[in-house]
Protein backbone atom coordinates (compact mmCIF):
# COMPACT_ATOMS: atom_id res chain seq x y z
CA UNK A 1 0.00 0.00 0.00
CA UNK A 2 3.12 2.75 -0.41
CA UNK A 3 2.23 3.36 -4.46
CA UNK A 4 -1.81 3.54 -4.16
CA UNK A 5 -3.18 7.31 -3.81
CA UNK A 6 -5.11 8.06 -0.60
CA UNK A 7 -8.09 9.24 -2.71
CA UNK A 8 -8.18 5.91 -4.74
CA UNK A 9 -8.20 4.00 -1.62
CA UNK A 10 -11.00 5.81 -0.43
CA UNK A 11 -13.24 5.57 -3.80
CA UNK A 12 -12.53 1.52 -3.17
CA UNK A 13 -13.14 1.36 0.27
CA UNK A 14 -16.25 3.38 0.12
CA UNK A 15 -17.18 0.64 -2.81
CA UNK A 16 -16.20 -1.91 -0.47
CA UNK A 17 -13.65 -3.43 -2.18
CA UNK A 18 -11.65 -5.30 -0.03
CA UNK A 19 -8.16 -4.02 1.00
CA UNK A 20 -5.65 -6.42 1.89
CA UNK A 21 -2.59 -5.03 3.35
CA UNK A 22 0.47 -6.98 3.12
CA UNK A 23 2.99 -4.30 3.84
CA UNK A 24 4.61 -6.54 6.49
CA UNK A 25 5.84 -9.02 3.93
CA UNK A 26 8.77 -7.58 2.16
CA UNK A 27 10.17 -11.16 0.66
CA UNK A 28 7.85 -11.52 -2.34
CA UNK A 29 6.51 -9.25 -5.00
CA UNK A 30 3.38 -7.74 -5.20
CA UNK A 31 2.60 -9.78 -8.20
CA UNK A 32 3.87 -12.91 -6.36
CA UNK A 33 1.35 -11.99 -3.49
CA UNK A 34 -1.52 -11.49 -5.80
CA UNK A 35 -1.07 -14.71 -7.39
CA UNK A 36 -0.91 -16.59 -4.36
CA UNK A 37 -4.01 -14.59 -3.68
CA UNK A 38 -6.35 -15.65 -6.79
CA UNK A 39 -4.89 -19.37 -6.37
CA UNK A 40 -6.07 -19.58 -2.90
CA UNK A 41 -9.10 -18.00 -4.44
CA UNK A 42 -9.77 -20.73 -6.85
CA UNK A 43 -11.79 -24.09 -5.70
CA UNK A 44 -8.81 -26.96 -6.33
CA UNK A 45 -11.42 -28.62 -9.00
CA UNK A 46 -10.93 -25.77 -11.40
CA UNK A 47 -7.20 -24.72 -10.44
CA UNK A 48 -5.78 -26.58 -13.70
CA UNK A 49 -7.84 -24.64 -15.94
CA UNK A 50 -6.71 -21.58 -14.27
CA UNK A 51 -5.25 -19.04 -16.11
CA UNK A 52 -4.03 -15.52 -14.42
CA UNK A 53 -3.70 -12.36 -17.58
CA UNK A 54 -1.28 -9.69 -15.41
CA UNK A 55 -0.56 -6.22 -16.97
CA UNK A 56 2.02 -3.88 -15.99
CA UNK A 57 4.37 -6.45 -15.40
CA UNK A 58 7.01 -5.36 -18.23
CA UNK A 59 8.67 -1.85 -19.01
CA UNK A 60 9.73 0.41 -16.01
CA UNK A 61 12.14 -0.65 -13.90
CA UNK A 62 14.23 -3.70 -15.03
CA UNK A 63 14.51 -5.61 -11.45
CA UNK A 64 11.05 -5.36 -11.49
CA UNK A 65 10.17 -6.50 -14.55
CA UNK A 66 12.65 -9.49 -13.94
CA UNK A 67 11.11 -9.91 -10.56
CA UNK A 68 7.81 -10.63 -11.92
CA UNK A 69 9.15 -13.10 -14.86
CA UNK A 70 10.64 -14.65 -11.97
CA UNK A 71 6.82 -15.66 -10.81
CA UNK A 72 6.75 -17.29 -13.65
CA UNK A 73 9.53 -19.67 -12.55
CA UNK A 74 8.14 -20.01 -8.97
CA UNK A 75 4.36 -20.48 -10.03
CA UNK A 76 5.23 -22.82 -13.20
CA UNK A 77 2.36 -25.21 -12.68
CA UNK A 78 0.16 -22.03 -12.93
CA UNK A 79 -0.84 -20.73 -16.45
CA UNK A 80 0.28 -17.19 -16.54
CA UNK A 81 0.94 -14.16 -18.73
CA UNK A 82 2.53 -10.89 -18.65
CA UNK A 83 0.61 -8.53 -21.56
CA UNK A 84 1.77 -4.97 -22.91
CA UNK A 85 0.64 -3.07 -25.74
CA UNK A 86 3.86 -4.47 -27.63
CA UNK A 87 3.63 -8.66 -26.74
CA UNK A 88 2.83 -11.31 -24.02
CA UNK A 89 4.90 -14.00 -22.40
CA UNK A 90 4.53 -17.26 -20.60
CA UNK A 91 6.75 -20.22 -19.37
CA UNK A 92 6.69 -23.61 -21.28
CA UNK A 93 7.96 -25.97 -18.81
CA UNK A 94 10.29 -28.68 -19.93
CA UNK A 95 8.00 -31.05 -18.51
CA UNK A 96 5.54 -30.53 -21.32
CA UNK A 97 5.40 -30.41 -25.29
CA UNK A 98 3.79 -27.51 -26.32
CA UNK A 99 1.66 -26.70 -29.21
CA UNK A 100 0.95 -22.70 -29.53
CA UNK A 101 -2.15 -21.79 -31.94
CA UNK A 102 -1.75 -18.58 -33.06
CA UNK A 103 -4.40 -16.23 -33.42
CA UNK A 104 -2.98 -14.42 -36.00
CA UNK A 105 -5.50 -11.26 -36.36
CA UNK A 106 -4.33 -10.50 -32.67
CA UNK A 107 -0.61 -11.81 -31.85
CA UNK A 108 2.57 -12.00 -34.09
CA UNK A 109 4.39 -12.54 -36.31
CA UNK A 110 7.32 -11.27 -33.99
CA UNK A 111 8.41 -13.99 -31.71
CA UNK A 112 11.00 -15.60 -29.49
CA UNK A 113 11.86 -18.19 -27.20
CA UNK A 114 14.07 -17.20 -24.46
CA UNK A 115 16.04 -19.88 -21.91
CA UNK A 116 15.85 -17.13 -18.87
CA UNK A 117 16.74 -19.24 -16.10
CA UNK A 118 19.22 -22.05 -17.07
CA UNK A 119 20.55 -22.80 -20.70
CA UNK A 120 18.75 -25.10 -22.74
CA UNK A 121 21.05 -27.81 -24.65
CA UNK A 122 18.40 -29.59 -26.94
CA UNK A 123 15.24 -27.31 -28.31
CA UNK A 124 13.39 -28.58 -31.51
CA UNK A 125 10.36 -26.47 -32.76
CA UNK A 126 8.09 -26.50 -35.91
CA UNK A 127 5.88 -23.53 -37.33
CA UNK A 128 8.76 -20.75 -37.09
CA UNK A 129 10.80 -19.03 -39.61
CA UNK A 130 13.75 -20.21 -37.52
CA UNK A 131 12.87 -22.99 -36.60
CA UNK A 132 15.32 -24.85 -33.96
CA UNK A 133 16.33 -28.63 -34.41
CA UNK A 134 18.29 -30.41 -31.15
CA UNK A 135 19.68 -26.77 -30.50
CA UNK A 136 21.27 -25.49 -27.37
CA UNK A 137 20.23 -22.11 -26.17
CA UNK A 138 22.05 -19.68 -24.05
CA UNK A 139 23.07 -16.30 -22.98
CA UNK A 140 25.98 -15.33 -24.64
CA UNK A 141 25.06 -17.69 -27.65
CA UNK A 142 21.98 -18.37 -29.75
CA UNK A 143 18.53 -17.16 -27.83
CA UNK A 144 15.31 -17.05 -30.54
CA UNK A 145 14.75 -13.64 -30.44
CA UNK A 146 13.38 -11.59 -33.59
CA UNK A 147 11.65 -15.24 -34.81
CA UNK A 148 8.85 -14.93 -36.93
CA UNK A 149 5.74 -17.67 -36.89
CA UNK A 150 4.75 -19.05 -40.24
CA UNK A 151 1.21 -20.24 -40.03
CA UNK A 152 -1.63 -21.32 -37.61
CA UNK A 153 0.84 -23.59 -35.14
CA UNK A 154 3.65 -23.56 -33.51
CA UNK A 155 5.13 -26.44 -31.33
CA UNK A 156 8.02 -26.69 -28.79
CA UNK A 157 9.89 -29.18 -26.75
CA UNK A 158 13.08 -27.97 -24.72
CA UNK A 159 15.08 -29.61 -22.25
CA UNK A 160 14.42 -26.26 -20.41
CA UNK A 161 11.79 -24.08 -19.30
CA UNK A 162 12.13 -21.53 -21.95
CA UNK A 163 9.72 -18.02 -21.90
CA UNK A 164 7.57 -18.09 -25.03
CA UNK A 165 7.10 -14.04 -26.19
CA UNK A 166 5.03 -12.86 -29.42
CA UNK A 167 4.02 -9.50 -30.68
CA UNK A 168 0.63 -8.31 -30.19
CA UNK A 169 -0.90 -6.74 -33.29
CA UNK A 170 -1.64 -2.70 -33.25
CA UNK A 171 -5.68 -2.12 -33.46
CA UNK A 172 -6.00 -0.45 -37.36
CA UNK B 1 41.03 -12.15 -9.04
CA UNK B 2 41.40 -8.60 -10.56
CA UNK B 3 39.14 -5.24 -8.81
CA UNK B 4 36.47 -4.16 -12.22
CA UNK B 5 35.67 -0.76 -10.93
CA UNK B 6 32.22 0.76 -12.05
CA UNK B 7 30.74 4.34 -11.73
CA UNK B 8 27.73 6.19 -13.78
CA UNK B 9 30.09 9.53 -13.97
CA UNK B 10 29.09 9.85 -17.12
CA UNK B 11 24.97 10.74 -15.52
CA UNK B 12 26.40 13.41 -13.76
CA UNK B 13 26.23 17.35 -15.30
CA UNK B 14 28.90 18.05 -18.05
CA UNK B 15 29.76 20.75 -15.25
CA UNK B 16 30.92 18.41 -12.48
CA UNK B 17 34.47 17.88 -11.75
CA UNK B 18 35.90 14.29 -11.94
CA UNK B 19 35.05 12.28 -9.04
CA UNK B 20 38.07 9.77 -9.19
CA UNK B 21 35.58 7.14 -9.08
CA UNK B 22 36.14 4.45 -11.44
CA UNK B 23 38.85 4.66 -14.72
CA UNK B 24 39.23 7.28 -17.11
CA UNK B 25 36.83 5.79 -20.44
CA UNK B 26 36.31 6.76 -23.68
CA UNK B 27 32.83 6.92 -24.34
CA UNK B 28 30.73 6.21 -27.71
CA UNK B 29 26.72 6.35 -27.74
CA UNK B 30 24.31 3.52 -29.67
CA UNK B 31 21.30 5.09 -30.60
CA UNK B 32 18.61 1.98 -30.71
CA UNK B 33 14.44 2.56 -32.22
CA UNK B 34 12.43 3.40 -28.82
CA UNK B 35 11.58 6.83 -27.43
CA UNK B 36 14.58 8.59 -26.20
CA UNK B 37 14.93 9.36 -22.30
CA UNK B 38 15.38 12.27 -21.23
CA UNK B 39 18.93 12.61 -20.56
CA UNK B 40 20.09 11.73 -24.01
CA UNK B 41 21.78 14.87 -24.58
CA UNK B 42 23.99 15.06 -21.94
CA UNK B 43 25.07 11.53 -23.16
CA UNK B 44 25.63 12.79 -26.66
CA UNK B 45 28.03 15.20 -25.07
CA UNK B 46 30.04 12.94 -23.14
CA UNK B 47 30.49 10.42 -26.42
CA UNK B 48 33.09 10.66 -29.08
CA UNK B 49 31.58 8.53 -31.57
CA UNK B 50 27.52 8.39 -32.07
CA UNK B 51 25.55 5.57 -34.26
CA UNK B 52 22.28 5.50 -34.81
CA UNK B 53 20.77 1.63 -35.92
CA UNK B 54 18.26 1.67 -38.28
CA UNK B 55 14.97 3.36 -36.62
CA UNK B 56 17.34 5.20 -33.88
CA UNK B 57 17.84 7.41 -36.34
CA UNK B 58 14.04 8.66 -36.43
CA UNK B 59 14.29 8.98 -32.75
CA UNK B 60 17.24 11.57 -32.98
CA UNK B 61 15.64 13.64 -35.67
CA UNK B 62 12.31 13.67 -34.23
CA UNK B 63 12.86 13.28 -29.98
CA UNK B 64 16.16 15.66 -30.19
CA UNK B 65 13.92 18.84 -31.25
CA UNK B 66 11.30 17.58 -28.94
CA UNK B 67 13.92 18.14 -25.91
CA UNK B 68 14.91 21.50 -27.18
CA UNK B 69 11.55 22.89 -27.66
CA UNK B 70 12.65 26.80 -27.40
CA UNK B 71 15.50 25.80 -29.93
CA UNK B 72 14.99 25.67 -34.12
CA UNK B 73 14.32 22.25 -35.05
CA UNK B 74 16.78 22.36 -37.70
CA UNK B 75 19.50 23.81 -35.45
CA UNK B 76 18.99 21.25 -32.84
CA UNK B 77 19.35 18.77 -35.83
CA UNK B 78 22.39 20.05 -36.92
CA UNK B 79 24.00 20.03 -33.93
CA UNK B 80 23.10 16.44 -33.28
CA UNK B 81 24.38 14.99 -36.40
CA UNK B 82 24.62 11.13 -36.00
CA UNK B 83 28.55 9.81 -37.24
CA UNK B 84 27.32 6.68 -38.64
CA UNK B 85 23.78 5.11 -39.18
CA UNK B 86 23.87 1.27 -39.50
CA UNK B 87 21.33 -1.72 -39.70
CA UNK B 88 18.68 -2.99 -41.90
CA UNK B 89 17.15 0.11 -43.02
CA UNK B 90 14.06 -1.20 -42.99
CA UNK B 91 13.13 1.45 -39.91
CA UNK B 92 14.32 4.75 -40.72
CA UNK B 93 12.17 7.09 -42.90
CA UNK B 94 12.67 8.13 -46.01
CA UNK B 95 13.07 12.06 -44.84
CA UNK B 96 15.22 11.47 -41.84
CA UNK B 97 17.57 9.14 -44.54
CA UNK B 98 17.51 12.00 -47.12
CA UNK B 99 18.17 14.33 -44.40
CA UNK B 100 21.12 12.82 -42.84
CA UNK B 101 22.35 11.24 -45.82
CA UNK B 102 22.84 15.45 -47.19
CA UNK B 103 25.00 16.06 -44.23
CA UNK B 104 27.13 13.21 -45.21
CA UNK B 105 26.34 11.00 -42.56
CA UNK B 106 27.71 7.43 -43.00
CA UNK B 107 24.55 5.41 -43.92
CA UNK B 108 26.05 1.36 -44.02
CA UNK B 109 23.63 -1.10 -44.91
CA UNK B 110 23.53 -4.16 -43.25
CA UNK B 111 20.24 -6.02 -44.32
CA UNK B 112 22.31 -9.10 -45.99
CA UNK B 113 22.97 -9.79 -42.17
CA UNK B 114 20.00 -10.92 -40.29
CA UNK B 115 21.95 -13.45 -37.84
CA UNK B 116 22.42 -10.19 -35.64
CA UNK B 117 20.68 -7.56 -33.99
CA UNK B 118 20.97 -4.17 -34.70
CA UNK B 119 22.62 -3.64 -31.34
CA UNK B 120 25.14 -6.54 -32.28
CA UNK B 121 26.13 -4.83 -35.31
CA UNK B 122 26.50 -1.56 -33.77
CA UNK B 123 28.67 -2.68 -30.86
CA UNK B 124 30.85 -4.29 -33.41
CA UNK B 125 31.22 -1.36 -35.53
CA UNK B 126 32.05 0.86 -32.31
CA UNK B 127 35.11 -1.71 -31.81
CA UNK B 128 36.60 -1.71 -34.99
CA UNK B 129 36.19 2.03 -35.19
CA UNK B 130 38.60 2.58 -31.46
CA UNK B 131 42.06 1.90 -31.79
CA UNK B 132 43.66 -0.75 -29.93
CA UNK B 133 45.09 0.87 -26.86
CA UNK B 134 41.83 2.37 -26.20
CA UNK B 135 39.73 -0.34 -26.64
CA UNK B 136 40.44 -1.17 -22.78
CA UNK B 137 38.98 1.94 -21.97
CA UNK B 138 35.99 2.03 -24.02
CA UNK B 139 32.62 2.27 -23.04
CA UNK B 140 29.58 1.77 -25.47
CA UNK B 141 25.90 3.64 -23.75
CA UNK B 142 23.15 2.15 -25.51
CA UNK B 143 19.59 3.94 -25.11
CA UNK B 144 16.17 2.61 -26.87
CA UNK B 145 17.47 -1.17 -26.27
CA UNK B 146 14.54 -2.13 -23.27
CA UNK B 147 10.90 -1.64 -23.28
CA UNK B 148 9.04 -2.23 -26.63
CA UNK B 149 8.89 -6.14 -27.30
CA UNK B 150 10.19 -7.96 -25.15
CA UNK B 151 12.12 -10.40 -27.33
CA UNK B 152 14.12 -6.91 -29.04
CA UNK B 153 14.93 -6.50 -25.25
CA UNK B 154 16.57 -9.45 -24.53
CA UNK B 155 18.58 -9.93 -27.71
CA UNK B 156 19.37 -6.60 -27.08
CA UNK B 157 20.35 -7.91 -23.43
CA UNK B 158 22.31 -11.37 -25.11
CA UNK B 159 24.79 -8.86 -26.65
CA UNK B 160 26.15 -8.35 -23.12
CA UNK B 161 26.94 -11.39 -22.05
CA UNK B 162 28.39 -11.87 -25.99
CA UNK B 163 30.26 -8.70 -25.90
CA UNK B 164 31.26 -9.87 -22.10
CA UNK B 165 34.81 -7.94 -22.29
CA UNK B 166 33.60 -4.41 -23.53
CA UNK B 167 31.55 -1.99 -21.29
CA UNK B 168 27.98 -1.69 -22.32
CA UNK B 169 25.25 0.09 -20.76
CA UNK B 170 21.84 0.03 -21.47
CA UNK B 171 19.83 3.12 -20.39
CA UNK B 172 16.48 4.43 -19.62
CA UNK B 173 14.80 6.72 -18.46
CA UNK B 174 14.14 4.46 -15.13
CA UNK B 175 17.47 2.22 -15.00
CA UNK B 176 20.28 1.39 -16.20
CA UNK B 177 21.56 -2.52 -16.75
CA UNK B 178 25.28 -3.55 -16.91
CA UNK B 179 27.25 -7.12 -16.98
CA UNK B 180 29.52 -8.12 -14.16
CA UNK B 181 31.33 -10.58 -15.75
CA UNK B 182 32.44 -13.80 -13.23
CA UNK B 183 36.04 -12.80 -13.84
CA UNK B 184 36.75 -10.15 -11.65
CA UNK B 185 35.90 -8.44 -8.19
CA UNK B 186 33.42 -5.77 -8.68
CA UNK B 187 33.54 -2.29 -7.13
CA UNK B 188 30.10 -0.25 -8.64
CA UNK B 189 30.68 3.64 -6.91
CA UNK B 190 27.30 4.94 -6.62
CA UNK B 191 26.73 8.47 -7.89
CA UNK B 192 23.72 8.94 -5.65
CA UNK B 193 22.23 12.61 -6.97
CA UNK B 194 21.64 10.66 -10.10
CA UNK B 195 21.12 7.00 -9.16
CA UNK B 196 19.65 4.38 -6.86
CA UNK B 197 18.61 3.52 -4.72
CA UNK B 198 16.55 0.81 -5.84
CA UNK B 199 18.99 -2.00 -7.54
CA UNK B 200 18.79 -5.42 -8.68
CA UNK B 201 21.37 -8.07 -9.35
CA UNK B 202 20.17 -11.08 -12.37
CA UNK B 203 21.40 -14.32 -12.78
CA UNK B 204 20.12 -14.35 -16.66
CA UNK B 205 22.12 -16.78 -18.22
CA UNK B 206 22.92 -19.33 -15.26
CA UNK B 207 22.26 -20.03 -12.16
CA UNK B 208 24.77 -18.54 -9.12
CA UNK B 209 25.81 -20.94 -7.04
CA UNK B 210 27.62 -18.60 -4.60
CA UNK B 211 27.74 -14.55 -4.73
CA UNK B 212 28.57 -12.09 -1.70
CA UNK B 213 28.09 -8.22 -2.10
CA UNK B 214 28.55 -5.30 0.51
CA UNK B 215 26.93 -1.74 0.07
CA UNK B 216 23.54 -3.23 -0.24
CA UNK B 217 20.19 -3.26 2.07
CA UNK B 218 19.73 -6.99 1.90
CA UNK B 219 23.29 -8.36 0.93
CA UNK B 220 24.02 -11.65 -0.05
CA UNK B 221 26.62 -13.67 1.50
CA UNK B 222 27.42 -16.82 -0.21
CA UNK B 223 24.27 -16.89 -1.65
CA UNK B 224 22.44 -19.24 -4.61
CA UNK B 225 20.50 -17.15 -7.12
CA UNK B 226 18.45 -18.77 -9.72
CA UNK B 227 15.21 -17.85 -12.19
CA UNK B 228 12.40 -20.14 -9.75
CA UNK B 229 14.27 -19.74 -6.52
CA UNK B 230 16.01 -16.06 -5.45
CA UNK B 231 16.64 -13.57 -7.13
CA UNK B 232 18.06 -10.03 -5.82
CA UNK B 233 15.69 -7.38 -7.42
CA UNK B 234 13.79 -4.71 -5.25
CA UNK B 235 17.00 -3.95 -3.44
CA UNK B 236 18.80 -1.10 -1.98
CA UNK B 237 22.03 0.24 -2.07
CA UNK B 238 22.81 1.78 1.44
CA UNK B 239 26.07 4.22 0.90
CA UNK B 240 28.50 5.04 -1.70
CA UNK B 241 30.00 1.74 -2.79
CA UNK B 242 28.60 -1.71 -3.58
CA UNK B 243 30.75 -4.75 -4.23
CA UNK B 244 29.59 -7.94 -6.28
CA UNK B 245 31.66 -11.57 -6.25
CA UNK B 246 30.23 -14.35 -7.80
CA UNK B 247 30.92 -17.32 -9.36
CA UNK B 248 28.35 -16.59 -12.50
CA UNK B 249 27.83 -13.59 -15.02
CA UNK B 250 25.50 -10.91 -13.09
CA UNK B 251 23.16 -8.41 -14.81
CA UNK B 252 23.50 -4.88 -12.26
CA UNK B 253 20.58 -2.93 -12.38
CA UNK B 254 20.29 0.40 -10.48
CA UNK B 255 17.12 2.65 -10.89
CA UNK B 256 17.93 5.88 -12.23
CA UNK B 257 16.38 9.79 -10.62
CA UNK B 258 13.96 11.25 -12.48
CA UNK B 259 15.10 15.24 -12.12
CA UNK B 260 13.42 17.40 -9.96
Amino acid sequence: MDSIRDDVKEFYSNLEVKIVDESHDQDTTDLHKCVAFVCNSIPDPEKSNLCILVVGALGGRFDHEVGNINVLYRFSNIRIILLSDDCLIYLLPKTHRHEIHIQSSVEGPHCGLIPAGAPSTSTTTTGLQWDLTDMGMSFGGLISTSNIVCGAKVTVRSDSDLLWTISIRRAN
Amino acid sequence: MEVMRHASTFLLPSSSPPTGDGPALTYALVVLNQRLPRFAPLLWSRAQLRVCADGGANRIYDGLPELFPDQDPLDVRLRYKPDVIKGDMDSIRDDVKEFYSNLEVKIVDESHDQDTTDLHKCVAFVCNSIPDPEKSNLCILVVGALGGRFDHEVGNINVLYRFSNIRIILLSDDCLIYLLPKTHRHEIHIQSSVEGPHCGLIPAGAPSTSTTTTGLQWDLTDMGMSFGGLISTSNIVCGAKVTVRSDSDLLWTISIRRAN
